[in-house]
């Protein structure tokens, strides 16, 4: 496959405090990668910089055939990279109709792109007019990925994608991303919910310390519990991969047993 | 009839001429998110450009006014917004209040130093006066028919702009979420840059357009500007287009119909000019709350470069001693010069105020823009008590400064029910009333425009009535101090950032609000008893309210965060004429000097000169210790996050 | 003692009925959950309970007494403590000063007076709250970022420092909203243990919303589920869990069963 994105020994700095060091990886024309690791391992960092909201260090970024480090954000986002930032990066006191006129703003989007998102937002369809500040949080979030939808990228780069969301429209928002993928929009996916990230992914990156400490398919993670249990929080490893048998046998605890594995168990699904 | 409809009418003319002036402000705030002080001083300087064009180089009206509207003006705005304004948004209001302040006096300044401060009553009028007559005996110029027309065309033209066009919507967004407007393909630079180009038009507009009536003067023009756009912009709570151009048509025909019924006597008619002021008072004491609290721009600093880790306190302790025994040694350093002793006085007084301001803003980040209310109220009162009740001066002294923490409670209050830019106008306004409610009334400040306020006994002498402010500067630092180290100062800063979590938490806003408020009402009314008596009156141009925006710059240029911000500033205000006086440029270069000090200083550093001296010792403790220096870079801050 | 009570709460923005006819009751130390879809109307049940907006109808009780007009610093006062969905941490202070705060704001009243002019009884008040401050940094392992800039820290550490800050004021009920959105899986791990030690060793009353469906179930002993404002289901978690209504508005159907992705394996 062609790479999309290609990361070539990035470095990013707070001062002089070094968030990101000598970061390679690519992301495929068509695939997902999904960005995982613990808190403040630098994953934010690495979206901040492929988008440009940031300036690196050291290194360099292609994208799509061009080297985009020295670019700004705007000029990154009209070559057809979306960055969902962390934390809600919706404009508060525009209402939501507007928010999704501001996406991709300088490229044409008609009611039919509009529509399509109040599809699979309906709840956004009926806020429409309320000003995005006042939505709750989970809705804010859904404003922020239908904007980042809404311009049919090339890359979706989405931080944290079920943050704060409810667990029925986690399942779904997977397979809208699914969907999104299957219509040719590669995807970097960073994701606390280990589980749905490893379903989904076709390349897995794990940071640790701004550093990257695998890549790799998720097959492979999966028979390495070592990796696992370092990088991705503790015991997790020890009840890996047996939520499918809990389901099986007691549908009502399978509810609870198998939630319980998207966070903290690592299973192939 | 008749009469009263004629004055209805040049009350509208009046009126649409205001109506334009606030569009344009309106404009500068929903694009920037920056309420611009500066609007009148821009206007001030692009009309004397055109007037220059057109008087001196003789060019056609019409030309001169495409020039300087369509490209002077807007590279000016584009400047500013890459120099200045980029750099402090999303930063707090007090921030943008300042850098505008700071932009007028700068203005202002080069303005005095190209063109001098005389009145120009010579400005063309790019349409011709000739009266057009309306049924009814009523006549007006077309001159004001066009002015009117253009304010509805483009009050109208704007707010469509904003609510339909990409582009306005765009503004907005960039405003309310500056890094996420990047990310959504917004070409922030771009967007925010021409949205100060257009609206520094604007106010190239408004001032060709106004000064063929009223004058051109580099002194008098600008505040006045500001005052009546302020008054008509709050109509529409600074946002609403259509509603700030009807604020204008009200101000106009109340103005007019205040100065043919209720006369220029005394009292009532200085209503007139308190008129913005009341409207400001009225309308925001009413707003609905959503308006009252929102306020543009975040209350998230993002200092541009901070210098983190403090100086050890003993170091700060052999540091503030070794400053005051410095001071303590001025007079006998400067035997020979009175009037290096009374500007080192004057400097040591003002210091006083310069640090209620940073008690206020610096530790509890509330603005006030009405300081000098609080100078006035303390230093009248203690004249009164002198000179009517014959009380000992120290008493006086005492009760002045006392007089002044009831209005600074009030202030308090307000300030639990109005946030932000809306509690700095209220403040502005208030000391607006102050001074042509009180201040200037005969009963207050004499026949002869001032009233003595003289020294305490055994402290007449200069040097001992140095050594009297010196001891009362040193223990208002000490209580600052404590105040900022001690559980009230957290509560503050708490209440900075976050008065929601510190609600959850049980603390008391109303009380915390009402306290800040006093304490730094009484230090100011300290301070200007003090500096009154320095020449021993007070006069109510002692008081002008637009002196408290000099010296909220003053206190940033300093360093507002810190006690030692207020001292240099107060050396600074008292010391820069003795320094510089013989230099005749540097005189004139006075104001320039501050303006730059407090926009482009402030772009880079918010922490004034101040900062500059942490910065220093910073290099230094790098130094001894051998680390790399820690000066944290800019934050990236995805907006909206915290 | 110490229970929570909301009665018949409504809530209205505008045209929308964000809360309507909604009742809960959190029994003083219990263990309480409430869950619901985006925009059900958690948050805003928060706001009433903690003071942050007047109900348009309904009554909150807190140990027996009526508060629903109360202001919401009296609450806290009253031992009602809260942490935000959207992070409200003092950010320019450092993790000490912001439980500083937090527990001097707890504690009697310190005279303005003993504080500017820094008299002895400033010193003993300074030292009891340092004392409450520290042993809860202690508590939450957070030593390491004790004199850190909070808006530096990452978000899971911020969340942890936000429960610690409530936790200074001595709460006896505590209202969660969402503690551990943002927390990494090492750090989930631990979560609901240090949530129940808060329960059961200091004996807070604990309201919980959160969407993490493993938490909830493992911590909470009732649930409250909230849909479009109303309550539609009371229950123990096993309750809860099996309850269609609840599965079909906010649990979905068990997605390991389906495949949920149609084009992955
Ligand atoms: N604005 C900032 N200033 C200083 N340091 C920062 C800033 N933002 C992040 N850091 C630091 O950089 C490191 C990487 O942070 P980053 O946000 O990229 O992590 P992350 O992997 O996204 O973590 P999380 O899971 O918490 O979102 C962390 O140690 C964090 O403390
Ligand atoms: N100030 C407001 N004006 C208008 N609507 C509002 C306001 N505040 C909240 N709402 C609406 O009320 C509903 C309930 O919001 P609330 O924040 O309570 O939801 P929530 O249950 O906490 O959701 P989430 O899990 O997504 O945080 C939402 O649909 C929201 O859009
Ligand atoms: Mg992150
Ligand atoms: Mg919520």
């Amino acid at each position: 496959m062609k790479p999309l994105l290609h990361l070539r020994g990035v470095e990013a700095r707070y001062g002089h405090f070094v968030a990101l060091q000598n970061v390679s990886l690519i992301v495929p024309e068509g695939a997902v990668v999904a960005l995982l690791g613990p808190n403040g391992a630098g994953k934010t960092t690495l979206l901040r910089t492929v988008s440009g909201m940031m300036s690196l260090s050291r290194g360099e970024i292609i994208f799509d055939g061009a080297p985009i480090q020295r670019l700004p954000d705007y000029a990154i986002a009209r070559r057809g990279l979306a960055h969902i930032p962390e934390g809600r990066g919706i404009f508060p006191s525009l209402t939501v109709r507007e928010n999704l006129l501001m996406a991709g703003y300088g490229a044409p989007n008609g009611d039919g792109a509009l529509g399509r998102v109040y599809e699979l937002f309906p709840v956004l369809a009926q806020r429409r007019e309320q000003a995005a500040g006042t939505l709750s949080g989970g809705e804010q979030q859904m404003l922020s990925l239908a904007r980042g939808v809404i311009t049919r990228p090339k890359l979706l780069a989405v931080d944290e994608l079920s943050l704060g969301l409810a667990p029925i429209l986690v399942a779904q928002l997977f397979d809208t991303v699914a969907r999104i993928r299957d219509s040719g929009t590669s995807i970097l996916l960073v994701e606390q919910y280990v589980r749905h990230a490893l379903r989904l992914a076709d390349i897995v990156v794990i940071l640790h310390k701004g550093r990257v400490a695998f890549i790799g398919e998720p097959g492979e993670l999966a028979h390495d519990d070592s990796l696992v249990e370092s990088y991705l929080g503790g015991k997790s490893s020890a009840r890996f991969g047996v939520a499918s048998e809990d389901a099986v046998a007691l549908p009502m605890k399978a509810t609870a047993s198998s939630q319980r594995s998207k966070k903290r168990r690592v299973s192939r699904g | 009839m008749q009469a009263f409809l004629n004055t209805v009418l040049v009350g509208l003319v009046t009126g649409s001429v205001y109506a334009l002036a606030s569009t344009g402000i309106v404009l500068t705030y929903k694009t920037s998110g920056i309420l611009n002080f500066g609007y009148g001083a821009l206007a001030l300087f692009t009309t004397f450009v055109y007037w220059s064009l057109t008087i001196t180089f003789h060019w056609p009206v019409w030309l001169a006014a495409a020039l300087v509207v369509l490209i002077v003006a807007p590279a000016i705005g584009f400047l500013l917004d890459g120099t200045l304004f980029r750099k402090i948004q999303g930063q707090p209001i007090v921030i943008g209040v300042i850098a505008t302040v700071g932009l007028t006096v700068l203005i202002q300044g080069i303005v005095i130093l190209i063109w001098g401060g005389q009145t120009r009553g010579d400005v063309p009028s790019l349409f011709p006066r000739a009266p057009i007559r309306l049924p009814g005996g009523l006549h007006i110029g077309v001159d004001q028919a066009a002015l009117f027309g253009l304010a509805v065309v483009l009050a109208l033209g704007l707010s469509a702009m904003f609510r339909y066009a990409r582009i306005g919507v765009a503004f907005r967004a960039v405003v309310d979420n500056r890094p996420v407007a990047g990310l959504m393909a917004i070409n922030t630079r771009y967007v925010s840059g021409l949205a100060w180009a257009i609206a520094t038009a604007f106010a190239a507009v408004t001032g060709i357009l106004l000064t063929p009536r009223l004058l051109l003067d580099p002194v008098l023009l600008t505040p006045f500007i500001i005052a009546q756009v302020l008054g008509a912009a709050i109509v529409g709570y600074l946002r609403s287009l259509p509603l700030a151009w009807a604020g204008g048509l009200f101000l106009g025909v109340s103005q007019a119909l205040l100065l043919k019924y209720a006369g220029s006597g005394s009292g009532i008619g200085d209503l007139r000019s308190a008129m913005p002021f009341l409207m400001i008072t009225v309308l925001v004491l009413l707003a609905p709350k959503t308006l009252r609290v929102a306020g543009l721009g975040s209350s998230f600093i993002v200092k541009t470069r901070e210098v983190t880790g403090h100086a050890s306190p003993q170091t700060r302790a052999v540091i503030g001693a070794a400053f005051f025994g410095l001071l303590a040694l001025g007079p006998a350093i400067a035997r020979g010069s009175i009037s290096w002793r009374l500007s080192l006085t004057v400097g040591m007084a003002y210091a006083i105020v310069f640090l209620s301001l940073v008690i206020l803003t610096g530790y509890s980040g509330q603005v006030s823009l009405g300081h000098t209310a609080f100078m006035g109220i303390a230093a009248f009162t203690t004249g009164h008590l002198v000179a009517d009740q014959h009380l000992n001066v120290w008493l006086a002294l005492v009760f002045g400064a006392l007089a002044a923490v009831p209005a600074g409670a009030l202030i308090g209050i307000i300030a639990v029910r109005v946030h932000g830019l809306f509690l700095a106008l209220m403040t502005l306004a208030f000391a607006f009333m102050a001074q042509d409610m009180f201040f200037k009334q005969p009963s207050v400040s004499g026949s002869n425009g001032g009233i003595p306020v003289p020294r305490p006994p055994g402290t007449a002498s200069t040097n001992a009535f140095f050594y009297l402010v010196l001891a009362v500067l040193l223990v208002c630092c000490l209580i600052a101090i404590n105040l900022r180290t001690g559980p009230t100062g957290r509560v503050l800063a708490a209440l900075r950032d976050s008065e929601m979590a510190s609600r959850s938490l049980g603390i008391n806003v109303v009380k915390y609000k009402v306290v800040i408020f006093s304490i730094s009402a009484l230090i100011a009314g300290l301070g200007g008893v003090l500096a009154s008596m320095v020449t021993e009156q007070a006069t109510s141009l002692s008081f002008i309210p637009f002196l408290s925006l000099a010296y909220l710059t003053v206190t940033v240029v300093g360093g507002v965060f810190h006690v030692g911000g207020a001292l240099a500033a107060g050396m600074l205000w008292g010391l820069y004429p003795k320094l510089f006086g013989h230099i005749d440029i540097m005189i004139r270069l006075e104001n320039i000097f501050f303006g730059l000090g407090a926009t482009l200083a402030l772009a880079r550093n918010p922490e004034g000169l101040f900062g500059e001296f942490r910065w220093i010792g910073a290099q230094l403790r790098s130094l001894r210790d051998r680390e790399p220096r820690r000066v944290a870079a800019p934050l990236p801050v995805a907006g909206g996050q915290e | 003692m110490s229970e929570l009570r909301a009665e018949s709460v409504t809530v209205r923005f505008g045209g929308l009925t964000a809360l309507s006819d909604v009742s809960i009751d959190v029994p003083s130390g219990g263990f309480v959950g409430l869950i619901g879809p985006n925009g059900a109307g958690k948050t805003t049940l928060f706001n009433v309970i903690s003071g942050f907006i007047l109900p348009w109808r309904g009554r909150i009780t807190f140990d027996g007494q009526d508060v629903t007009r109360a202001s919401a610093s009296k609450r806290a006062a009253m031992r009602i403590g809260r942490t935000f969905q959207k992070l409200e941490l003092f950010g320019r202070m450092t993790v000490l000063e912001n439980m500083l705060v937090a527990a001097e704001a707890g504690a009697k009243r310190l005279g303005l007076m003993t504080d500017l002019l820094h008299l002895p009884g400033r010193h003993r008040a300074e030292r009891r709250s340092a004392g409450i401050a520290e042993q809860v940094i202690a508590d939450l392992n957070l030593g390491w970022a004790r004199d850190r800039r909070t808006a530096d820290l990452p978000v899971g550490s911020a969340r942890i420092v936000e429960l610690g800050r409530a936790l200074c004021t001595n709460p006896a009920l505590l209202l969660l909203d969402e503690p551990s959105s943002g927390l990494d899986s090492g750090e989930t791990e631990g979560f609901g243990a240090l949530l129940r030690r808060i329960n059961e060793e200091r004996g807070v009353g604990i309201l919980l919303v959160e969407h993490d469906m493993d938490l909830v179930m493992d911590v909470c002993k009732k649930i409250h589920v909230l849909d479009f404002g109303r309550v539609i289901a009371t229950g123990t978690t096993k309750e809860i869990a099996a309850n269609a209504a609840v599965r079909a508005a906010y649990l979905g159907e068990e997605a390991d069963e389906a495949p949920a992705s149609p084009a992955r394996r």
